[in-house]
């Protein structure tokens, strides 16, 4: 059984890489500039900045790889394909599948599937002043699409922040979700919802080498129902290989809870333009 | 919020410390209170235009691509040092930033485009508005290379990939220069102009360096007619830049390198777009003089620079001509701004004549009696009587009613020919037909380049220019041997005949029985090249 896990997780990650290659020959032919300064949601950590991706830029998160372990031994892999566009001065909308390896084990088993669609648009008030920080607003659908999705939709709204200064950036960001408390029993899929999340990020920048490390520390209130709040701390490093692409890895711990289970995750951030979409007349 | 974990939901969870997400509110209120004069500014970035030629100058000219590189954290370093440190002295920029720039950065130049948002912090604050209409200014710059290094696109296409360029560029007309070109004023008619250039002499020569560099290397681009000879052309540009650096101020530009000088084939090509780099160009000279200048006061310095970038983006203020614009540049003199960008690195760095820094305030030929070049040159030109050729009070080098013709050193070169002959009184039309042709000559690029690196011509030009001090009968002389020399070269008669207007010049009859009469009486020593 054991052996057969093993195979089982050794064909997922050969879909994975697949996948990525998939992403990345499909983008090859066009050209982008991506930006490493720029951090995203879960790239590489949870706390994100308060700028969107430039105007009419798409930016293509290639299979951003997730690995985490569990109390036991119990590996999980995930994957979320997420294509940005700035289809607005200050705004980007966004769409992920996270497609989901969940391995529970000899007894639990095994479940492979899509969790959800994930749609989100960020919006940036104003850019940093010497007043005044950063700040935008964000909202984030989670649809109940795919087999290990939520039985329900969830809304979440966001406020983020951010103020550089000449060691460091920080980023704060709170949100807070809509929606009815699940019922023990219910099927809240595989994706973790929080009721609100508060947290800071630290950012130090090494702009001669493009790189960016940063770290983490948020509270959350798990959406279901007499859960406590949870502690969690991050760390990752985003660096830009080349003018359109960006690759990012990070980990995290939960603090508090049973299950201080830690993360690892890697991703690529590959940035282009659509030529039709720019309005702009052609040369002849 | 929705994280993604795709892990098994547990259900048992330990209880969580809630009280603690309170210590938030007191971390963001210590960390995102700024200063009391609050800001909302609304730039936003855009995308570049995608096409098949983007990024194909740092895949054809990688050595010069990365140069640019290190250009990005020279621009950045400098506002972030000059906003954060008022005080200090000037041997941190001097030495410190300088040789770490000079002997590190550009030795060893990134690989990838810097972001200058996390070098210049401060300023990125201070005025974003001012950054972003950089780095959209910027953008521009690179593109352009990207069409002339893009071997797959047709000669003929490649002004239609230009212009489209240029139309997307003006599309941000919230950020866009104006493609309108301003006079001097605008960059040395404030009362706190020229302060950077004389408290940083050797910074500034490398930022106009850096600028000669930018506008220079288009030429080698249009100029070469195979792709290894725009490759020898390229490199030959980046080693006419490190020549500059080699003794640093003395061979660096002495004034602002404007497009129509440096790169005469691109600016007759894309005046727009040298137009706008001009503007650019002096945009950042602007924004080094108020963050360097005391006479504004720090909370005043956002302000002032939103001031001028809105007076760089409009179309009247500051506004003069195409035909002024060249004139400027023709008359501040080439080997003033470090030399043309085709020069080669085989050849000496011309010497400048003027002063290190000169103000260049009141230097429009709008507004000089007489000054309208391609048109009347002969009427009075004293440059002593011409409004801002007084050199401002902030200029280290003392000119108070300066005129060229008797400041010592100060004999304007070859580029400046026209420029220089303040006082004359052309007694009669022959005269003026002459001089006509003169000037036109030394417009023209070809013939130009054949005087810088000709020593026969350059002396007997540095000879016209004494005899022109003196004005009268003595110039005139002066300038009609110096004709006579320079058609007596092959090269200069050849490209005579490709010009209509030098064909027209030099067949009239009254011009070539002044030659004949000049030629014989005074036979000039045989040329050789």
């Amino acid at each position: 059984m054991e052996k057969e896990s093993k195979n089982m997780l050794k064909t997922r990650a050969r879909a994975a890489l697949l996948g990525c290659t998939i992403c990345v020959g499909w983008a090859v032919g066009l050209n982008a500039q991506t930006d490493f300064y720029n951090t995203d949601k879960g790239r590489p950590v949870v706390i994100e900045d308060a700028y969107p991706l430039e105007r009419y830029g798409f930016e293509l998160q290639l299979a951003p790889l997730r690995l985490e372990r569990q109390r036991g031994g119990i590996y999980n892999w995930g994957i979320e394909p997420e294509i940005a566009y700035g289809i607005l001065p200050h705004m980007h909308v966004e769409i992920g599948f996270p497609l989901v390896y969940q391995d529970a084990g000899a007894l639990q088993g095994r479940r492979t599937g899509l969790a959800g669609i994930d749609v989100s648009m960020l919006y940036n008030l104003n850019v940093e002043t010497a007043g005044l920080p950063a700040m935008a607003i964000a909202t984030e659908l989670a649809l109940p699409v795919g087999g290990l999705a939520a039985d329900q939709a969830y809304a979440s709204f966001k406020g983020i922040a951010t103020r550089t200064y000449r060691w460091i950036r920080f980023q704060v960001n709170g949100s807070a979700t809509l929606g009815p408390t699940p019922s023990p029993g219910d099927d809240i899929g595989v994706e973790e919802v929080s009721r609100w999340l508060a947290g800071l990020a630290i950012d130090r920048t090494f702009p001669l080498r493009s790189t960016l490390i940063t770290a983490e520390i948020y509270a959350r209130d798990p959406i279901t129902a007499d859960s406590e709040v949870e502690w969690n701390a991050g760390a990752g490093l985003r660096k830009q290989l080349t003018p359109r692409l960006a690759i990012d890895g990070g980990i995290g711990k939960r603090l508090t809870g049973d299950d201080p289970s830690w993360f690892f995750t890697f991703g690529t951030a590959y940035a282009f333009a659509v030529r039709s979409l720019i309005p702009v007349g052609r040369y002849q | 919020m929705i994280i993604p974990k795709w892990s098994l939901r547990m259900h048992h969870r330990c209880p969580g410390r809630s009280a603690g997400v309170g210590f938030g509110f007191a971390i963001i209120l210590a960390i995102f209170t700024g200063e009391a004069s609050a800001q909302w500014s609304r730039v936003y970035d855009q995308f570049y235009l995608p096409a098949s030629h983007n990024w194909q100058f740092r895949h054809n000219y990688p050595a010069a691509d990365r140069m640019f590189n290190a250009f990005d954290y020279g621009h950045a370093i400098l506002y972030e040092t000059l906003y954060n440190y008022p005080d200090a002295p000037p041997s941190r920029l001097e030495e410190k930033e300088y040789d770490f720039i000079t002997r590190e950065l550009l030795v060893h130049p990134p690989n990838i485009p810097l972001e200058e948002g996390a070098i210049e912090i401060a300023y990125a604050k201070l005025a974003p508005e001012a950054k972003a209409m950089f780095d959209w200014a910027h953008l521009l710059h690179r593109q352009i290379y990207d069409v002339w290094a893009d071997e797959s696109i047709a000669l003929a296409q490649k002004d239609a990939r230009v212009a489209e360029l240029l139309r997307y560029y003006k599309t941000r007309r919230e950020l866009a220069f104006s493609s309108t070109p301003k006079s001097m004023d605008i960059m040395d008619g404030h009362p706190y102009s020229g302060e950077f250039r004389q408290k940083y002499p050797k910074f500034n020569g490398l930022i106009w360096a850096y600028h000669w560099l930018q506008i220079g290397l288009y030429e080698p681009l249009l100029l070469g007619k195979t792709p290894d000879e725009r490759q020898t052309g390229v490199l030959a540009s980046v080693g006419r830049f490190w020549q500059m650096l080699e003794t640093p101020p003395e061979k660096m530009p002495r004034l602002m390198p404007m497009t129509a000088a440096v790169a005469p084939l691109f600016a007759t090509r894309y005046p727009e777009a040298g137009i706008i780099f001009d503007n650019l160009h002096m945009m950042h000279d602007v924004v080094s003089d108020v963050l360097t200048s005391s006479k504004i006061p720090r909370k005043e310095k956002r302000k002032e620079l939103l001031r001028v970038a809105e007076l760089f983006r409009d179309r009247t203020s500051y506004a003069t001509t195409v035909q002024e614009w060249r004139d400027m540049a023709e008359m501040m003199g080439v080997h003033n701004m470090g030399g043309t960008a085709s020069g080669g690195i085989f050849t000496a760095l011309p010497e400048g004549t003027v002063p290190r820094g000169m103000s260049m305030a009141g230097m429009n030929h709008a507004n000089m009696p007489g000054m309208q070049p391609g048109r009347d040159t002969t009427a009075a030109m004293q440059h002593a009587n011409m409004p801002g050729m007084q050199q401002r009070p902030a200029a280290r080098d003392s000119m108070a009613g300066m005129q060229h013709a008797n400041m010592p050193g100060m004999r304007p070169p070859p580029r400046t020919a026209a420029d220089s002959m303040a006082g004359m009184q052309h007694a009669g039309t022959d005269m003026e037909r002459m001089m006509a042709m003169h000037e036109r000559m030394i417009a023209d690029p070809v013939i130009r380049e054949r005087m810088m690196t000709d020593p026969v011509l350059q002396r007997m030009m540095s000879e016209m220019m004494t005899g022109m001090s003196a004005g009268g009968s003595t110039a005139n002389q002066a300038a009609l041997s110096f004709v006579v020399q320079l058609l007596s070269d092959p090269a200069v008669q050849a490209r005579i005949k490709t010009d209509p207007e030098l064909q027209k010049l030099w067949a009239d009859p009254d011009v070539q029985r002044l030659l004949e009469k000049a030629r014989r009486e005074k036979t000039p020593a045989p040329h050789k090249h």
